[in-house]
């Protein structure tokens, strides 16, 4: 089963990454697919964040003394300052992990 | 050269996680060297977690890597004039990174043996970085009581703010994020890639509506 799933994952991300490089392929993505592909970076990472946040141990937890929430604000803090994302990604862990320990 | 370090916690999360999630030595190796998508890879073992099913996972995967779709249509001047094998190959390697450093060669300056150096490089980093987090992940107990879950958050927070710079994207990242926690708290199988879909539809309406530019 999960070796099935490691082939077809790489066979659907082998296709996305082949599909238009095969030359007798001759469409175009139209303007509108194309504008909505672009919203699939923001829309699709942030729906695998939003659970991590604000339901760890599957517990809905929307206090400000969630350290998933604050590590979160960090991150975003960081990123928007440094404009570096490996910089904000570690210090943001960094401080998340001792938020945790103070906070639970 | 560099740029290949800044692999090394996605690809030793990947390993790591995948011992977490249970998943044996080898599948955990097998996702970084069959499906070589960090993204990708790294939902995948989430979803794998939480029990979604291989229907809901592939979606995923799909719409997650929909973005290689616009670098081999930006690549295809390059690429689709080269032989099958070239065109399979590099095709295999196309990556976030590789994408990042081939991309702005035209027909004249594109040199295929460097995109094969660039990409073969990202693929053996990547795939050394994942068996060191497989053994890190097999060594040291409870692992997984460390939150690594959220070096998930701090990346993808760290490269979805500085993309929402517009009214379209605020919307679509504020629907993804109410529609995914509020489908989660309702244990929907489909939670993230119906929050996803709904967010990505929201900002495209929104886009379409205020008449704005991508």
């Amino acid at each position: 089963m999960t070796w099935l799933l490691i082939f077809a994952m790489g066979l659907v991300v082998f296709l996305n990454r082949y599909a238009f490089l095969e030359p007798r392929l001759p469409l175009r993505l139209s303007s509108n697919a194309r504008q909505f592909l672009g919203f699939a970076v923001p829309g699709m990472l942030t729906a695998i964040c939003g659970p991590i946040i604000f339901l760890p141990g599957h517990e809905l937890d929307l206090s400000l003394t969630n350290p998933y929430l604050l590590g979160s604000l960090v991150a975003i803090g960081l990123v928007l300052l440094t404009r570096s994302v490996l910089l904000s990604m570690l210090a943001s862990m960094l401080i998340f992990f001792v938020l945790r320990s103070w906070l639970t | 050269m560099p740029l290949s370090l800044a692999v090394a916690p996605w690809g030793l999360l990947a390993g790591s996680m995948a011992i977490e999630a249970n998943l044996s030595a080898w599948e955990g190796q097998g996702l970084s060297a069959i499906v070589f998508a960090g993204a990708a890879q790294l939902v995948a073992i989430g979803m794998l977690k939480g029990g979604a099913n291989l229907f809901s996972i592939l979606l995923t995967t799909l719409l997650l890597t929909s973005q290689h779709l616009l670098y081999g249509l930006t690549m295809r001047p390059v690429l689709s004039g080269q032989p099958l094998r070239w065109r399979l190959g590099l095709g295999f390697l196309l990556t976030d990174e590789f994408f990042a450093l081939t991309s702005r060669y035209d027909r004249q300056t594109f040199n295929r043996w460097y995109a094969l150096g660039v990409g073969l490089t990202f693929y053996v980093a990547w795939n050394l970085f994942t068996l060191a987090g497989i053994l890190l992940g097999r060594n040291i107990p409870h692992l997984d009581r460390l939150g690594l879950d959220f070096s998930i958050v701090a990346t993808f927070v760290a490269l979805i703010a500085p993309l929402v710079r517009n009214l379209p994207t605020v919307v679509c990242v504020a629907v993804s994020l109410l529609c995914s926690v509020l489908f989660s708290y309702w244990h929907w199988e489909t939670a993230l890639v119906a929050s996803g879909l709904l967010g990505m539809g929201a900002g495209f309406a929104c886009q379409k509506l205020t008449g704005g530019r991508s």
